[in-house]
């Protein structure tokens, strides 16, 4: 008998875990696949590691926005590096721009390119660091155009927040500031991939007497009285808990818990009904030793001013983001770049019904022309990028879906939309007390919004065990 | 769409989602009770009426439907 089981490892997940176990709790991870992490696994080819999802970290320095909670999750002794004091670079539509860490530094850095936008840059990074839950209700691309008479600025500003979907007529003010403000705060990079950060969680979450299992893949919830009681994994074992978190999609969660009375089909249907973001194509290279040296910063490449509506349609690339790996050894040799870009399901709606290395030759084309375009974009940053080329691999929406359980491939969870916070933005609460949700699906996309909810999560068990 | 035909609708659906008896919705019968509405599986019925008809009840009108009736009338008032 444990007191907590948490069903999935991703971010939120594993976090979860380090919070309850050293509170004391005897907690239990339960992976469904071999490999731990969700998104933030790490896979290896030719002896290099490649990262699913994490590129960069905003708000570790003291003071701000992740800095304690990295601290108590025991993640700020990571080897972290600041990146560039320009940490993120803009090219759209040929014209380069910087943003500069620090809340004066990025409105005075793009006043310099914007001279007649100096106070509405001010306004916007005083908005970005006093947003409210209310901001839940404020469409973010109309205050945008609200705050810029500038369109190419606001095409600069909102550049970097290719890490969220960028819906006009829908995001959310909270979830765009958010995807926004930290990383002007201070960004930083890992020194390593992401499965430093994984095993950093698991080594914590074992330290403190918890349990990780991988392949043990939760089939069935059982509930008792009102209380889910027992999860029944895929080999037949079964294990009970007090409370149960669950760290997988909440449309998947809704697969398990068809033999629960306490669901009714309403919670059901809304959870399995919500709309999902779009997914990411994603080019992972390895680039020839000695071709390119290290870059501490990000490129976002757009051919023309329209960041908000190029995902709309997929055809052809119409913007990417470059990301360049830390070099662990310390030296300033590159040798890997990232090259991402949103991909809508409907692009390989086609192949939904094959599996990973099984896609066929149609597939293998449509990704052939999606690295093209993307290194075509990178060049305009890197000249000469598609001689550096040593290795290319590439994931689409369906190789998300197919290793992380992502319905319909989504890179960024449930959407929000400003028009339905109360039905887009989700309680970590079900219908069952013992029962709780974290992860990206809830509130916030991103290591910032997950970490946040795991808090939330974790918040509910600690308060009704000091009952 | 006539009222009737939202109260036939209505009733029908809410009995099928909160797996409840459809004879249990009348029209001054309080929503709360006969749904057996938390604050979880409100956003439910909020949901249901939006999906349904269009119809987004703002969290400043929810306190105002307090019985089914009150419910058809919001929905026949805000329907595109």
């Amino acid at each position: 008998m444990h007191d907590v089981l948490i069903i999935g490892s991703g971010l939120g997940g594993l976090e979860c875990g380090v919070l309850l176990a050293r509170q004391g709790l005897r907690t239990l991870v339960l992976e469904g696949s071999h490999q731990l992490g969700g998104c933030m696994q790490s896979f290896r080819r030719g002896g290099l590691h490649y990262d699913t999802g994490l590129h960069y970290v905003g708000g570790l320095a003291p003071g701000q926005a992740m800095h304690k909670a990295f601290e108590q999750l025991g993640l700020l002794t990571l080897p972290w590096q600041q990146m560039d004091e320009d940490f993120d670079h803009v090219i759209i539509a040929g014209r380069h721009f910087a943003f500069h860490q620090g809340y004066e530094a990025f409105a005075e850095g793009l006043a310099k390119d914007f001279p007649h936008q100096r106070e509405a840059l001010q306004s916007y990074v005083h908005r970005l660091q006093n947003i409210t839950d209310a901001d839940m209700d404020v469409c973010a691309y109309d205050y945008l155009h609200q705050v810029f008479s500038d369109e190419l600025l606001l095409n600069v500003v909102s550049a970097a927040a290719m890490k969220t979907e960028l819906r006009r007529e829908s995001l959310p003010l909270f979830n765009f500031a958010h995807t926004c403000s930290s990383y002007i705060e201070s960004s930083w990079r890992l020194r390593g991939d992401g499965n430093l950060l994984v095993n950093k969680l698991v080594s914590i979450i074992r330290e403190a007497g918890g349990e990780v299992r991988t392949n043990s893949k939760v089939l069935r919830l059982t509930e008792t009285d009102g209380r889910i009681t027992k999860a029944t994994c895929a080999d037949g074992t079964s294990y009970e808990a007090g409370y149960f978190i669950s760290d997988i999609h909440p449309a998947v969660l809704c697969q398990l818990l068809e033999d629960c009375p306490s669901v009714r089909k309403a919670f059901r249907r809304r959870m399995m009904a919500a709309e999902n973001t779009c997914g990411m194509f994603t080019v992972q290279l390895s680039i020839k030793p000695g071709a390119l040296r290290y870059f501490a910063h990000n490129v976002f490449v757009y051919d023309k001013p329209n960041v908000w509506t190029m995902a709309e349609k997929n055809d052809p690339v119409k913007g990417v983001m470059i990301s360049a790996r830390a070099p662990e050894d310390g030296t300033d040799t590159l040798l890997q770049i990232d090259l991402l870009t949103p991909m809508l399901w409907d692009e390989c709606k086609a192949w939904e019904d094959t599996k990973v290395g099984c896609r066929g030759n149609g597939y293998k084309e449509l990704c052939k022309k999606k690295v093209e375009q993307c290194i075509t974009l990178a060049e305009q940053y890197i000249p000469g990028l598609h001689n550096m080329v040593e290795q290319c691999y590439t994931s689409t929406p369906l190789t998300y879906r197919d290793y992380l359980g992502s319905p319909k491939g989504s890179a960024f969870g449930m959407r929000k939309d400003c028009r339905t916070p109360m039905l887009s933005f989700h309680s970590v609460g079900t219908p069952l007390p013992n029962l709780l949700l974290t992860g990206q699906n809830l509130i916030l996309p991103g290591i910032e919004g997950v970490t946040m909810t795991a808090f939330e999560t974790c918040r509910k068990i600690t308060q009704d065990y000091a009952r | 769409m006539t009222r009737e035909e939202i109260i036939a609708e209505i009733n029908a659906e809410l009995a099928e989602e909160f797996e409840i008896d459809e004879t249990a919705i009348t029209p001054d019968a309080p929503i709360y009770q006969t749904l057996e509405l938390d604050s979880l599986s409100l956003v439910d019925l909020i949901g249901i009426v939006q999906t349904k008809y269009g119809v987004l009840i703002s969290k400043a009108e929810l306190p105002t439907i307090k019985t089914f009736a009150q419910l058809y009338d919001y929905i026949e008032q805000h329907q595109k």
